[in-house]
């Protein structure tokens, strides 16, 4: 496949935005969790803060926004932020977004007005907001893009489905970069539904290793990343030579021995299980997810420390250090490496790998 | 820049006008229609504004109600295509298959009642998130016939299934996949019918297009599909294809969240890309199913991009005989492309009644013979996005 340059990031998430706070924890080991009310008590949340958007917009502007297209809007003008605002043609930048679950807060704002005042009296300004893409249209609005524009939404498959568009725009010529994202926000209705799956969990510190133990924290924000297509110049972070979203009824995905593995386990027994189903025990693997959080957003972080990692030639110690629960090889100190593999498993056998190789 | 065309080896769809292709295009050669106020679900609007609602029962791959209609509705169009195909559904797990489906309501976690109870501080059971859950258009399809493939839902809106026509074309021209089932699904919504009347682009009686008395859209619901082969995979089935998949374009009007550009700037260059990539010029267009949802903006700028890039070219708005099928309206639009296409007649445009003298050109009002083999299909949405493919008969 055509490999892609990974050239900015944009990160928002529990730990903070941009990628010197996610550097941040991924050398302490640990992000600080909040909480959010759920009803008559909270619920532990790595929530996002979307204060620092108001460094690219004024409030004017952003008066009509809400949380999750703010969390686009913020994950992209970052990304081309660290990528030192290269210029293109406003024609030639596309914008791909993947999202699990879409505007969640407005769709459900939109239905209050229903309930509150009556079929006759629905909110427009939420309708018009609610829709899945319209993060993808505030980006191209501020951003005066107005090249091709795609919005994915397929739970936590909706990152490599739309990097798969993304590649595919680039290898076709049709764009000269792309800028790809994924953007999930926290709702009440989720934090529910988080409850009747899950239970009320303490919100101590995940351990996704563990496969069969409940530990996941919800999370919200979003990751962005500038694309463009592997060249003579080096990338910034690095090269996504293979992508890959598979079923394991179709086989097992193809992983090359003894390159590290970044897992997307979130603390979930029900694709916990497939992980331990699945890996080899030689494989060296590291799970960041205790860092940011369970949601549909995870595989663009997941992603975002690998770029990171490669960029500095060395994993990061393994956010889950592992123990009796997990009997492999984890990452524990920082480890040399010029490519990496960010594997995830669905709950249903769907799978997703990512790899990315350095510069050098 | 042009592309390698794509085979079409079948298409499938149904929808208010009917529950096959050919049962909605004869339906629409013969100018029936029958939009009427909505039965899946209540509204105290005080106007009824007029739906076009499949009120016959599903066929038997849509019996399924564990999974939300927008799935049912898919995977009856996908039987379809696939019989037209000459495909067996069995052996798609054997193959290299991909998914690439577009949609609105299918992806949208807005069930009312669960919310109204949620509201209410009670624990609603979790049946309808766990259907919602298990009813992403492209994933269920995908778990229905054990693929392994490439699997993409595009929620880009009213243009979802034209670009999820022109996304799976791309993966057959890379090698990612033998055979892309591709297209549109989405079911009429008590959210939708709320969200459209509250932008006041509903039309209380039966939606006009390019009429001088438009008022507004009538939803529908409905799914489209098209099987799409590569050249090697058709061959080696020892099949023709139905058509071929010429060109694809998009681009967004970076203008407005609802509001399409007043020039349509953004629809001009996604027919100049669809133009390119099929490696046809404006004239060699025998016609053009276009977007034409009857609300004053979309049907202006339409009017207005047609009658610069293509004065002489006939065109209808088949949103008359099927109301707008949000996500799904693309790829339907697109399977009757094709019939057209097929049959190189054009259906006339129902309702059209006095032309709006505002606009530089109109659809067609009767039945019209077409001469030519390639036609276009174009598709605007909110988020400013829009789509265009290009379809003929020969590989062009």
């Amino acid at each position: 496949m055509m490999g892609m340059q990974i050239n900015g990031l944009g990160l928002v998430g529990g730990f903070g935005c941009g990628k010197e706070e996610l550097l941040s924890v991924l050398e302490k080991g640990v992000t600080p969790v909040s909480q959010a009310g759920l009803r008559d008590h909270l619920l532990p949340l790595f929530q996002a803060d979307t204060a620092p958007l108001e460094k690219y917009l004024n409030k004017r502007a952003l008066r009509r926004i809400d949380h999750f297209s703010r969390l686009a809007l913020l994950g992209a003008f970052e990304a081309l932020e660290d990528a030192g605002a290269p210029e293109f043609a406003r024609g030639r930048l596309g914008v791909v977004i993947g999202s699990g679950f879409g505007a969640l807060n407005t769709t459900f704002d939109f239905l209050d007005t229903v309930i509150d005042d009556g079929d006759g009296c629905a909110s427009p300004t939420a309708f018009s907001n609610s829709v899945h893409n319209a993060a993808a249209a505030h980006i191209s609005m501020q951003l005066n893009l107005t090249g091709p524009s795609l919005t994915v939404s397929q739970f936590d498959q909706s990152f490599v489905s739309g990097l798969l568009s993304a590649r595919q725009w680039l290898s076709e010529g049709r764009v000269d970069a792309v800028l790809l994202g994924v953007v999930d926000e926290y709702c009440q209705v989720l934090g529910y539904c988080w409850e009747r799956y899950l239970g009320r969990q303490p919100g101590s510190k995940m351990r996704p290793l563990d496969f069969d133990r409940i530990s996941a924290i919800p999370a919200e924000g979003a990751a962005f990343f500038l694309l463009q297509p592997a060249t003579g110049s080096g990338p910034k972070y690095a090269i996504i030579d293979k992508a890959v979203m598979g079923q394991l009824w179709g086989g097992r995905p193809g992983l090359i021995a003894g390159e590290p593995l970044i897992l997307g386990c979130e603390g979930h027994p029900l694709n916990g299980r497939i992980y331990r189903q699945q890996l080899s025990s030689h494989l060296p693997v590291a799970c960041y997810t205790p860092l940011y959080g369970a949601s549909p957003v995870t595989p663009g972080f997941d992603l975002a420390v690998a770029a990171l990692s490669l960029k500095r030639g060395k994993m990061f110690p393994s956010a889950d250090r592992g123990g009796d629960y997990y009997s492999g090889s984890v990452v524990t100190e920082p480890r040399q490496n010029n490519r990496l593999t960010c594997l995830r498993y669905g709950f249903a056998g769907e799978y997703a790998v990512i790899s990315l190789k350095g510069e050098g | 820049m042009k592309n390698h065309p794509v085979a079409i080896s079948g298409a499938g769809c149904l929808c208010a006008a009917g529950m096959t292709l050919d049962e909605s295009f004869s339906a629409m050669l013969r100018g029936e229609r029958n939009p009427k106020p909505p039965v899946a679900f209540y509204s105290s609007h005080t106007e009824k504004f007029p739906v076009f609602e499949i009120r016959a029962p599903l066929p038997v791959p849509g019996n399924d109600v564990e999974l939300l209609r927008t799935t049912r509705l898919l995977f009856c169009a996908v039987e379809e295509a696939l019989a037209d195909a000459g495909l067996e559904p069995e052996e798609l797990g054997e193959l290299r298959v991909g998914v690439c489906v577009g949609t609105t309501v299918g992806s949208a976690m807005n069930n009312e009642d669960f919310y109204r109870s949620f509201r209410a501080c009670a624990e609603p059971a979790m049946t309808a998130i766990e259907r919602y859950l298990r009813s992403n258009p492209a994933a269920a399809l995908v778990r229905r016939y054990r693929l392994d493939g490439p699997c993409q839902t595009v929620v880009n809106a009213c243009s979802s299934g034209t670009d999820a026509i022109g996304l799976g074309a791309a993966w057959i021209r890379s090698g990612l996949c033998d055979i892309a089932l591709v297209g549109g699904a989405d079911e009429l919504c008590r959210t939708t019918y709320n969200g459209f009347a509250s932008l006041m682009i509903a039309d209380p009686e039966p939606c006009k297009p390019f009429s001088s008395r438009r008022k507004g859209l009538n939803l529908g619901e409905g799914a489209g599909i098209m099987i799409l082969e590569s050249d090697t995979f058709l061959k080696k089935r020892d099949k023709r294809a139905r058509g071929y998949l010429l060109g694809y374009g998009s681009a967004v009007d970076a203008y407005h969240l609802t509001a399409p550009h007043p020039e349509g700037e953004g629809l001009q260059r996604a027919l100049a890309e669809c133009l390119a990539t099929g490696g046809i010029t404006a004239e060699k267009v025998a016609f053009i199913n276009s977007h034409g949802t009857g609300t004053p903006d979309n049907d202006r700028t339409e009017s207005r991009v047609l009658g610069k890039l293509f004065p002489a070219t006939p065109f209808v708005a088949t949103k008359c005989f099927t109301g707008h099928t949000l996500g799904a309206a693309g790829a339907i639009e697109a399977v009757l492309t094709l019939a057209s296409l097929e049959h190189q007649l054009l259906p006339g445009n129902v309702g059209l009644g006095i032309p709006d003298s505002g606009l530089p050109v109109h659809p067609v009002a009767d039945n019209l013979a077409i001469h030519g083999s390639v036609a276009l299909s174009e598709s605007l949405a909110f988020g400013g996005n829009n789509s265009a493919l290009l379809l003929g008969l020969e590989v062009g």
